[in-house]
């Protein structure tokens, strides 16, 4: 039975191929999520383990809660190095700095910044393997004018540095003028390092103007050979004060692995997410596929019955002939995938991510889910029809051979079992949009399952209603193309399971395409009213890198005179309200900002107490949300400790209603300054005290050319610009979703050429009484048309309603509304509609090439 | 024996006509002449039945006088149009305009309903036919009331009744039927074949039928028998005993 399943696939070499094909896609999307997380996880502990040899112990701030992810580690007396250095059994130890946000300005007055990686500046160290900063070109900056640079940016064509000139860098202390001495590396120079920007200063100068006096970022130990490292560790840990802790090079390797998986794990999970909907799609294209063919092979089938195969027999060939194709597809997708990783790859270093270099690992794992999934899929696709080939009779092929047109097994049972699974689906879903979960996963989980169960309930119930509703859909065709027309018409129609089938695969996509849709149209429009009543400056600073802007910015800009200005620092912080009814331990973020000025820059909306008389010192304000939840009212008293350690009692001063933006706790910047070192506000917000705009812009941008990290923008420009990072966001999802669409047109072409095949004879004789080949050919076009305008309206209403769904389950203060764009599901029917008639060039050419003879004389 | 003597110029009385016509199949050592020059003359207004034993090359001479398919030497002409000089495209259009066809089994187009089968022809070249021309056909064909049913819904007879309406209703110049009876039984075959006298006797239409049944020759005109691509007797007409001996005769 092997044999015959073999040579069954080989002697329709092209059907297996598009088979195949949509199996190699779904295949390659898992191996590129799995390779591509595989290399990025290695590249990165490469590199931790480069940058921390030499560096045997990195001594630093203890972060009372929270991990490096998401705060900066507190700085460490300059003093401490020197108890390190003494202690017995280390053989050096030195002060290092690294402070993100130091922006170098090139000789055009372009400022350095990227998307991702910091942009950051630090001192350089004699012994080089210690602070793992290798000097490249020149020599090393020494005293307060001199600065070196990243070999990177250097080296990078459109910036313009050259040693021995003169340039701005503007480090959290302000901007400043350095003549560029040198260029250097992070990490060793014979390998490859990572493309990290940074400038580089002696030490003191580092301390100065990076705003550490007296102080360091971290500092660097060696132990002296031989000695050993957990014993020195614990001896070093002995001349600690509170709040400093030493991490050997293997805890720094492994907490920079976990940092980097926090970015790599959901990463993967993301593409997997696509892998399995593009797999799903290709499950109902693989099973419409087997069902044609053993349709189209009852004779054959029926003949080895009467030969005296068994069922099981008949059943095992066909099964063992999808498992080949599942095979094959695996090993394809394996070898795409790679290309996809590699593209991947590629693609973020374009965006400016410079990921670290090296082969590609194709893992054990890798091979083995692949084939897993790609066995697996195909087989599971295979099970149903298998066991209707081996139900066939052996006198079934004795019959009248043409089974085309069926009618049967349309009633009651199909009615039933697909409500069922409707219900099921519906319930799950919903469980899953509106149950509140324990955490994301099972939330995810369970929707998603929910919305399978639902499109597989679709497919099943779809054949009860298609001929009526294509007929209806492809109407206009019969007015357009009098015969063509109404023969493509009548040919979607004529078998409904096939065509619910074919159609299916585009349900899917499109239903998920129109969710996307609706979800995201309606968080922009939340998000864009919620943004226009939140504040009312007149222009938003943002910066363009990571750091933030430095807080000199918003003092600046009230010394010139232009208006008010308010900049915002959000950070995490740990709140503790023992006078609370209920005791409450949050970690969240806090805003901190000039509250005298608040509502001059935004709708506070103060429902209880008041700002005047806030007492900066003292003072918290909380929204009442918090102040149901968490039983807090006006008085209370809240602790507040953040990441350094540091420990404010205050006072609930103020109850707002505004929006919750920005957060749902605010201090004043004075109190804040007292506790965080943070150098850098996130955004600052100024009302113009000028009345016109264009010149409040010219004297706005006045003070920003001493920030060139600074992005100016008034409220609309604002509102824009977060409004293209969204639809960047859903171009994105679009791009992955087209994988399934485009599974769908195979899945067209595929359905086509069977049928065409199998209509052979009629073809034959509507070409013998005078139908030309171009008519031949637009008929096929426009069933196929009619075929996926049926999956898309399908998709749409399907889409449609899980969009609503889902916008209604999504919290008021993220999507408040639904809103659905007309114009852009009206596009995607069309878009569908031409997808079918691109997936009908190769049948449609096919049938009017068919030699009439042929096709007459075809038994 | 034969009169391709006196048909050899063209003729305005012929509905169709080889010349000469030969049909190779493969080359080299196994190359096979299918037809070998033949000569053959259809008179406008005759039924004629082509006969001969199985690879005689009946099916092939009827396919390319047709315009299924092309001689490889010599020409084939419907009216006065000489096949041979077409595109595929213009012989589509005559097969559609002047040619009708009436096969063994598989006339009908499954999706489309009996006048929609009828009217296929027409529709393909946008035009309305000779409306009361049509209704005579329907008439004829006995099928008035079951003209919405789809093939599927009509007995064997029926559906080639409708095959036989849909190659009479765009007045062809010629009709070509190939082995129209093979599939039904001995009452409906003979129904189909009266029907088909009658499209002769009535209108005028030419009918050229290729058939190895000399009950159903017998309806026809005039016999011409085929034997290894050659015309090798015919017979003005025909009775099914006078048929028999000449295939006997044929096959000794």
């Amino acid at each position: 039975m092997l044999r015959l399943g073999i040579k069954s696939l080989l002697a329709h070499k092209i059907r297996f191929a598009l088979t195949a094909l949509t199996i190699v896609i779904g295949v390659a999307f898992v191996v590129a999520s799995f390779v591509t997380a595989d290399s990025l996880r290695s590249g990165f502990d490469r590199l931790a383990e480069d940058i921390n040899t030499g560096t045997d112990y990195t001594i630093r701030g203890e972060l009372s809660f929270g991990d490096i992810t998401d705060a900066v580690s507190p700085a460490v007396p300059a003093d401490l190095v020197d108890d390190i250095a003494a202690v017995d059994g280390v053989a050096i130890a030195k002060g290092g700095l690294f402070v993100d946000g130091v922006i170098p300005v090139d000789g055009n007055g372009e400022a350095v910044t990227t998307f991702g990686p910091p942009v950051a500046g630090g001192n350089w160290l004699e012994d080089e393997s210690l602070s793992q900063f290798f000097l490249i070109d020149g020599r090393w900056p020494v005293g307060g004018d001199e600065f070196a640079i990243d070999v990177t940016t250097y080296g990078d064509d459109s910036y313009d540095f050259e040693i021995g000139g003169t340039y701005q860098v503007v480090t959290p202390t302000g901007p400043r003028e350095f003549t560029l001495t040198g260029t250097a590396q992070f990490g060793f120079p014979e390998n490859a390092g990572i493309g990290a920007i940074f400038s580089l200063f002696e030490t003191p100068t580092a301390q100065e103007v990076l705003g550490y006096p007296g102080e360091f970022t971290q500092i660097n130990a060696r132990a002296e050979a031989g000695a050993d490292i957990d014993e020195v560790r614990s001896r070093i840990e002995a001349v600690l004060p509170d709040g400093i802790e030493v991490l050997t090079a293997e805890d720094s390797v492994e907490e920079f692995s976990d940092a980097t998986e926090t970015f790599i794990g959901p990463f993967q999970t993301i593409l997997l997410v696509f892998a399995f909907i593009v797999l799903f799609v290709s499950m109902f294209i693989i099973s419409n596929t087997f069902n044609i063919v053993l349709g189209q092979r009852v004779r054959e089938l029926s003949l080895l019955r009467a030969v005296g195969a068994t069922p099981q027999q008949v059943r095992r060939s066909v099964l063992t002939e999808s498992a080949i194709i599942g095979v094959v597809a695996s090993v394809a997708g394996l070898g795409l995938g790679m290309l996809g990783a590699l593209g991947l790859k590629g693609l973020f270093n374009a965006l400016g991510a410079s990921l670290p270099g090296g082969a590609l690992p194709l893992t054990l794992r890798t091979v083995l889910w692949a084939l897993v999934v790609g066995v697996g899929f195909t087989v599971a696709a295979s099970l149903v029809p298998a066991i209707k080939a081996s139900r066939i009779s052996p006198v079934a092929g004795l019959a009248e051979g043409s089974t085309s047109d069926e009618r049967a097994s349309l009633g009651w049972k199909r009615l039933a079992s697909g409500g069922l699974l409707l219900a099921i689906g519906l319930v799950l879903t919903g469980m899953g949009l509106f149950f509140d979960f324990d955490g994301a996963t099972p939330q995810l989980t369970t929707l998603g399952a929910g919305a399978a169960i639902t499109f597989v309930a679709v497919s099943v119930l779809s054949p009860l209603v298609a001929r009526s509703v294509v007929s209806l859909l492809a109407r206009p065709l019969v007015w357009i193309m009098p015969i063509s027309g109404r023969l493509a018409r009548a040919n979607a129609a004529r078998n409904p399971r096939r065509t619910s089938a074919t159609a299916v695969a585009l349900t899917i996509g499109l239903a998920l395409v129109t969710m996307v849709s609706i979800v995201g149209q309606s968080l922009k429009v939340s998000f864009g009213e919620r943004l226009a009543s939140a504040f009312t400056a007149d222009f938003i600073v943002t910066a363009d890198t990571q750091a933030g802007l430095p807080k000199t910015l918003s003092s600046d800009i009230r010394a010139a005179g232009i208006g008010t200005p308010v900049g915002f620092d959000f950070d995490l912080v740990q709140i503790e309200a023992d006078a609370a009814p209920v005791s409450t331990v949050i970690e969240t973020t806090l805003t901190a900002a000039r509250i005298e000025d608040l509502d001059e820059v935004i709708n506070v909306g103060v429902t209880e107490g008041s700002l005047d008389g806030f007492d900066p010192l003292t003072g918290l304000m909380i929204h009442t949300d918090v102040a149901e939840n968490d039983g807090l009212w006006l008085g209370d008293q809240v602790d507040l400790t953040f990441v350094s350690g540091d420990r404010v009692t205050t006072t609930v001063a103020a109850i707002f209603e505004g929006s919750g933006f920005w957060s749902n706790w605010f201090i004043d910047s004075a109190l804040h300054a007292r506790v965080a070192t943070s150098a850098f506000d996130d955004v600052v917000m100024v009302q113009s005290a000028i009345d016109d705009p264009e010149a409040a812009r010219a004297s706005i941008d006045e003070v920003l050319d001493g920030y060139p990290q600074a992005v100016l923008e008034d409220r609309q420009e604002f509102q824009e610009s977060i409004e293209s990072n969204l639809n960047t966001v859903l171009v994105l999802v679009n791009v992955f979703l087209g994988f399934a669409l485009l599974i769908a047109l195979v899945g067209i072409v595929n359905t086509l050429t069977l049928s065409v095949f199998e209509r052979i004879r009629e073809i034959g004789l509507l070409r013998a009484v005078g139908m030309t080949r171009r008519q031949m050919r637009r008929m096929i076009r426009w069933e196929a048309a009619a075929v996926s305008l049926y999956g898309a309206v399908v998709g749409v209403v399907l889409g449609a309603a899980f969009g609503v769904a889902t916008a209604t389950a999504i919290p008021a203060d993220i999507i408040d509304g639904v809103s659905v764009l007309i114009g852009q599901i009206v596009f995607f029917l069309v878009i569908s509609v031409v997808f079918g008639l691109i997936a009908a060039l190769f049948p449609a050419f096919r049938a009017s090439r068919m030699n009439v003879l042929d096709a007459i004389a075809d038994e | 024996m034969s009169d391709s003597a006196t048909v050899a110029a063209p003729s305005t009385h012929a509905a169709a006509q080889a010349v000469a016509a030969t049909k190779i199949y493969g080359s080299g050592d196994t190359a096979v002449r299918a037809l070998d020059a033949i000569d053959v003359t259809f008179a406008s207004g005759q039924f004629t039945a082509i006969m001969g034993p199985s690879g005689s090359g009946k099916s092939t001479l009827m396919h390319c006088m047709a315009g299924l398919d092309r001689v490889t030497e010599g020409q084939v002409l419907i009216g006065e149009t000489d096949l041979s000089t077409l595109s595929e495209r213009d012989l589509t259009l005559l097969r559609r305009d002047n040619v009708g066809f009436v096969f063994q089994a598989f006339n009908l187009v499954p999706t489309l309903t009996a006048i929609e089968n009828i009217m296929l022809p027409m529709d393909l070249a946008g035009s309305k036919g000779d409306t009361a021309w049509i209704d005579d056909v329907i008439g004829a064909t006995g099928l008035a009331d079951r003209l919405k049913h789809r093939p599927s819904e009509l007995s064997g007879g029926q559906q080639q009744r409708v095959a036989v309406a849909r190659a009479l209703a765009g007045q062809p110049q010629v009709i070509f039927a190939d082995e129209p009876t093979g599939n039904v039984d001995l009452n409906t075959g003979a129904e189909i074949l009266g029907f088909m006298r009658n499209a002769t006797d009535e209108m005028g239409q030419t009918i050229v039928m290729v058939t190895h049944d000399a009950m159903a020759a017998s309806y026809a005109d005039r016999v011409v028998f085929l034997v290894d691509g050659k015309i090798v007797d015919e017979l003005d007409d025909p009775t099914p005993e006078r048929i028999r001996a000449h295939m006997n005769q044929l096959g000794a």
